[in-house]
């Protein structure tokens, strides 16, 4: 226990920046903002004759709903923390075995008597329980010390910010449902800190990529499959080519209309292209969006087979 | 007394590459010993199979316990520096020794802030921020504030000014070393360390190629400056190696008869450096021309 103590306390210490700091920005944003609209309010009307109109107005509805306001805004201010710290955390468990690793501390690590197991939970504990605590105890800061300035400009109107809105709702309410939120989500999120733990473990160098990268290939070909399956023949690769071949500006087929008989450019089988012979015709098919795609894929194919005759006398 | 490690047909295979090969090692407590090869000559990896860091076959125990299984139970009673750079950067002084202090039960803070008081090193000074040898100094002090029985150096001086390196060592001998610890050691600055080692292992092409103690391998190896004219006598003894310095030939021996060979010139203890030559060159190559011309350029 007083090593894995120990152990946290070197996660936080490597980590006080995205532990500590981060939350407090947010923390500090929220109440700068707060003390902005005080302010600003002051500012253009010195009266505070639109505030008090406005606590007024506040003070006609009914208890219910004022309850329910603050209890749901509090609820809503915790989304902005939790979405940097899904931050934190990704980034944090990216390199957490990396880092060590690649500064090749690992090394000191591995000296001291602690288990690889008990330095793998230190970093999962980190990521599950103390980052979402030290985001906790900073979020409830936040919302006492916006609780307090909201409440001295009420005061400063005549309002009674105890009957207008601190006693009709439960704080720690709110705070134990962000408190849950955050520790289920730790839970659910599982899966996600173990693949960028074990990414972490792996990768040789960029973590970030390797991280990313292999879902994202996974979803691309996902797609595509899907794709190719509910494809038509007319649009699939065998048709694509075979729709080529058969508008080529070559002679090569009789074009039967009102039962006559003519000689055309390719075979008439699509109307994409007029299959008449005439230089018109030809020159269509030369400078048309299909031939431009063409040119790009013989592009590539050229440029690949210029790459491996380069490379066909090495070893 | 029970040996601190011992191995029987330690081997390590990269792929088809054997990096350590079957290698049997016994090393009792309160011995210095100098582990010396080539680059690539498996030391490394020999030493990674005794701290835990690497997997292995064959049969290895260090102080009893399987260093493969066991990392975290032997690291109680081993220390190691695996060279100089290997302290976290983004520590602070102060956070290290609480760290050590917590999760090594045998640290003793006193004495590491004792070490720590002869060196310029604050204990607000973060490690990125202190020269390579007060890193050194740094980590010297925490391994040996650390009550253990087997201390192993990596390349533990490795780009070191010559000042460091002779404090690194001085520390080590007289404040840390006795009949109870074991030091193991590998170094390409062999000079620096031959005068506290008491044992010697060479490691060539991941095998041992020699193993003895310094009183063995001063009793068993001989150097013999010899003048022009007794070349030919002194050549008929079989020399381990020859080589020419200053218009003196220099002959290096193995288990021939002392007195025999003062008759022929002036008899000398061969340095480790020396050793080492005539020994990787006796495996690799027997042409004494030859011999000659390369180790005219290695000293050149």
């Amino acid at each position: 226990m007083k090593r894995m103590i120990a152990l946290l306390r070197r996660e936080f210490w490597e980590n006080k920046g995205a532990f500590r700091t981060t939350p407090l920005v947010i923390g500090g944003l929220y109440i700068v903002f707060l003390l902005m609209s005080i302010f600003t309010t002051n500012h253009i009307d010195s009266d505070l004759y639109t505030f008090k109109e406005a606590v007024r107005l506040m003070g006609d509805q009914s208890v219910e709903l004022r309850g329910n306001v603050m209890y749901q805004g509090m609820l809503a201010s915790s989304v902005f923390f939790t979405v940097v710290m899904g931050f934190v955390i990704f980034f944090y468990l990216l390199g957490s075995l990396y880092d060590d690793r690649k500064d090749r501390s690992i090394l000191f690590w591995k000296s001291l008597p602690a288990s690889d197991t008990l330095t793998l939970a230190s970093k999962l504990v980190s990521a599950m329980v103390v980052i979402p605590t030290f985001f906790l105890i900073i979020l409830v800061i936040t919302h006492i010390v916006m609780a307090v300035f909201g409440s001295l400009m009420i005061i400063g109107v005549d309002g009674n910010p105890w009957t207008l809105f601190l006693s009709l709702v439960n704080p720690f309410k709110a705070w134990g449902m962000i408190a849950a939120s955050w520790y289920t989500h730790a839970i659910w999120a599982l899966p996600i800190y173990g693949w960028l733990m074990l990414v972490s473990a792996f990768a040789p160098r960029v973590p970030l990529l390797f991280a990313t990268l292999p879902p994202l290939i996974f979803a691309v070909l996902q797609t595509w499959i899907e794709f190719l399956r509910t494809f038509t023949l007319k649009n699939n690769v065998l048709g694509i080519i075979s729709e080529w071949v058969i508008n080529t500006p070559a002679i090569l087929s009789i074009e039967f209309s009102d039962g006559k008989g003519e000689i055309a450019l390719g075979a008439p089988l699509t109307d994409q292209f007029d299959h008449a012979v005439t230089l018109t015709n030809m020159l269509d098919r030369i400078f048309s969006v299909q031939m431009l795609g063409g040119l790009t894929v013989a592009a590539v194919f050229l440029a690949g087979a210029l790459w491996l005759r380069h490379r066909a006398t090495e070893g | 007394m029970n040996p601190i490690i011992s191995a029987r047909g330690l081997t390590r295979r990269f792929g088809r590459t054997v990096a350590v090969d079957h290698i049997d090692l016994n090393i009792p407590p309160g011995r210095i010993v100098g582990l010396i090869g080539l680059n690539g000559a498996g030391k490394t990896t020999a030493l990674k199979a005794i701290l835990g860091l690497t997997n292995f076959d064959g049969e290895l125990s260090v102080l009893g316990k399987n260093p493969a299984r066991d990392r975290a139970a032997l690291m109680e009673d081993v220390c190691f520096i695996a060279d100089v750079a290997v302290l976290p950067r983004w520590i602070r002084v102060w956070q290290l020794i609480d760290l050590t202090e917590q999760i090594h039960p045998k640290f003793s803070r006193e004495k590491c802030l004792e070490y720590l008081a002869e060196t310029k090193i604050t204990l607000k000074h973060k490690v990125k921020q202190l020269s390579k040898g007060m890193v050194a100094q740094l980590h010297l002090a925490l391994v040996m504030a650390i009550d253990v029985t087997l201390l192993v150096l990596d390349e533990p001086t490795l780009g070191l000014d010559i000042i460091y390196r002779k404090q690194f060592y001085t520390n080590l001998l007289n404040d840390y070393f006795d009949e109870q610890r074991t030091i193991l050691i590998t170094t390409h600055q062999v000079e620096e360390i031959e005068h506290i080692l008491t044992d010697l292992i060479f490691m060539q092409d991941g095998k041992i190629v020699l193993d003895a103690t310094m009183d063995e391998v001063h009793e068993r190896y001989a150097e013999l400056l010899v003048s022009n004219d007794q070349v030919t006598a002194a050549r008929a003894l079989k020399p381990l190696y020859e080589h020419k310095l200053f218009g003196k030939y220099i002959f290096l021996y193995d288990g021939v008869d002392k007195a025999q060979l003062s008759a022929l010139g002036e008899l000398r203890t061969p340095s480790v450096a020396d050793l080492f030559v005539a020994k990787m060159k006796g495996v690799t190559n027997t042409s004494t021309e030859q011999n000659e011309v390369q180790t005219s350029g290695a000293e050149a």
